[in-house]
């Protein structure tokens, strides 16, 4: 396919459609109603069905229902949107069922404003819904990965049989970048068979019941148990992340994910050519959260700054990686205000600054 | 392409439209004229031309768009100032209306004050987007465009790039596929837009004036932006 210029929504939604996806659940919000728009067109192309529903209550309960049937289901809304969607998520995560979720996020708490955040980073990583479970996250910072991204979300879901987010700020889903679609993608996981599917039972198989209703303790528990060791093989092989000026010698370790890193990253190039050393990790997976590259990647820097477009969320999971080793700095915007690559640099040169005082100290 | 009091630049969702208004408006600014650029956006909530209000100003370009903070709003806000603009015979007026049909249904709200004979209706083309990636699309994209807008398109301009990874092959591919638009519409391309890194590897390549653009609404992330500081989507208003 001849590349093309897309915008992160639009790309997300035509991914999908790659991926095998013919059914959508959704209800607008701003910024990600051009996923919602683009399914709209693009389904009935290609024999699948849309619909809006009444509310992201109801898309999301729809989600749950078509994903019982085995088929691959997606859903996109953006932070309000994905609060309403949290019970339904609970079920699915509870009754193991795969479906795709995008979170173009926007500036809360509330219904805030409509432009681009972090603030959700709690809210995909640590629950948001109830019950012990965990979602898959994963973090695009660019059009191209956003798309490739999804595309993978489908396959982890399928393999996990579990839920799984791809987390994006507003600008993820409003800028434009060229795209290009692999036609012979190989799914990065083994597929396996849905015999757990409830396609209508014809008394050739058990019966297959969605469900997430356990009232004997003893079983909820064992219930629980298998979750976890679900969730146990997501942390030990689906880590990602990628590193940034790492390879030369730095003194400050930046940790940043999707456009907030890609900011960090013109920085970096900035800081390098005035001699400053600096370098990025950008976790892709936010849960798994990849402890032991940042623990690792700390180790060889004087200290870590955080930066994101919120009050500070992931810089706990970097205070957990980097466990006191070395201090950690956050710098976060709100509100829809985004950190520019100037803005960085300053931040950077101060620890420089506080971490040779230190050392002078020492 | 610019002779007309009333520019209006509609198009397909993410064809340029907003990129060239900018820029027309910068070059009107340069020529002397008392430009007024409205933003009639009510399609995309970022990346407007609302957005580079502080830095228009500074060229004596005043951008016509809601104030306070619904400026960042998502809301169709449609502000009343169009109408006398309109109606003043002296003022010169670049429209930057949102995507499609859909956007360009603000065009027709105002029918009754426009002034045709001083009017030019341009449709961005854009042959690397989505849904107007053949001729026939386009073509089709375009009727409902004017249909919506209840105003005859008068010209075209041919916009297909990639971003950075536009080459003259693409610039080229991208005039003839709009000529085959123009000719299905009856319609000129009036010219073809380039941006400033790929216009020497084009120039004298197309019998059609060329429009050098700059690019304003850079990511924050861009490596050398034109609009940056820091807050809410590169600039400050």
């Amino acid at each position: 396919m001849a590349k093309k210029l897309m915008k992160g929504s639009e790309a997300i939604g035509e991914a999908a459609i790659q991926a095998g996806c013919r059914l959508f659940f959704g209800y607008p919000i701003t910024p990600q109603n051009e996923i919602p728009e683009y399914m709209s067109h693009r389904l009935p192309q290609v024999g699948g069905t849309f619909v809006q529903a009444e509310s992201e209550v109801a898309a999301s309960n729809m989600l749950y229902g078509a994903a019982g049937s085995g088929a691959r289901v997606f859903t996109s809304s953006s932070s309000p949107g994905i609060s309403l969607m949290m019970e339904a998520i609970s079920y699915m995560a509870g009754a193991e069922l795969p479906a795709v979720i995008v979170n173009i996020m926007r500036a809360g708490p509330g219904l805030g404003g409509i432009l681009p955040s972090q603030g959700d980073y709690f809210q995909a990583t640590k629950g948001g819904g109830h019950g012990d479970y965990r979602l898959l996250v994963l973090a695009p910072w660019s059009v191209q990965e956003a798309a490739d991204l999804v595309q993978d979300a489908f396959d982890l879901a399928d393999f996990y049989r579990n839920p799984v987010m791809v987390l994006g700020d507003g600008l993820i889903g409003q800028m434009m970048e060229p795209v290009e679609f692999r036609t012979e993608r190989v799914p990065c996981k083994p597929l396996p068979p849905k015999p757990w599917a409830s396609t209508g039972w014809r008394g050739d198989r058990a019966k297959a019941i969605i469900n997430s209703l356990f009232l004997d303790p003893e079983v909820l528990e064992q219930h629980n148990r298998n979750l976890k060791a679900k969730y146990d093989a997501m942390v030990r092989d689906e880590v990602r992340f990628a590193t940034y000026g790492t390879e030369r010698p730095y003194d400050v370790l930046v940790v940043a994910y999707g456009t907030v890193a890609r900011v960090v990253s013109t920085a970096v190039d900035n800081l390098r050519e005035e001699g400053v050393r600096v370098g990025l990790l950008r976790p892709i997976t936010l849960f798994p959260f990849p402890y032991e590259a940042v623990r690792a990647a700390a180790r060889r820097a004087k200290a870590v700054l955080v930066i994101e477009l919120s009050c500070g969320q992931m810089a706990e999971d970097v205070q957990l990686a980097v466990a006191g080793s070395r201090p950690v700095h956050f710098h976060g915007r709100q509100g829809g205000m985004l950190v520019s690559p100037e803005e960085t640099a300053e931040k950077v040169k101060e620890i420089l600054k506080q971490t040779g005082k230190e050392a002078r100290r020492g | 392409m610019l002779a007309s009091r009333v520019t209006i630049i509609v198009g397909h969702f993410g064809s340029g439209k907003t990129e060239i208004a900018l820029n027309l408006a910068v070059d009107l600014a340069h020529r002397g004229a008392r430009v007024a650029l409205v933003d009639l956006d009510v399609v995309k909530p970022y990346f407007r031309s609302r957005s580079a209000r502080a830095f228009m100003a500074e060229l004596g370009v005043r951008v016509v768009a809601p104030q306070g903070e619904n400026i960042h709003a998502d809301l169709p806000i449609i502000v009343p100032e169009i109408r006398t603009l309109l109606r003043d015979g002296q003022a010169r007026v670049l429209m930057d209306v949102g995507g499609d049909d859909t956007g360009a249904r603000v065009v027709g709200s105002l029918a009754d004050m426009m002034p045709l004979a001083e009017t030019e209706h341009l449709l961005v083309l854009n042959f690397r987007r989505p849904f107007t990636d053949t001729v026939e699309a386009a073509v089709v994209m375009a009727r409902e465009i004017e249909a919506a807008a209840r105003l005859p398109l008068t010209g075209l301009v041919s916009n297909t790039h990639l971003m950075e990874e536009t080459t003259p092959a693409i610039v080229l591919e991208g005039y003839r596929l709009a000529q085959g638009v123009g000719w299905a519409l009856g319609v000129p391309v009036v010219a073809v837009a380039v941006d400033e890194g790929v216009h020497p590897q084009v120039q004298g390549q197309l019998d059609c004036p060329l429009v050098v653009l700059k690019r304003y609404l850079a990511p924050p992330f861009a490596a050398q932006p034109r609009l940056r500081r820091t807050g809410p989507l590169f600039v400050l208003n």
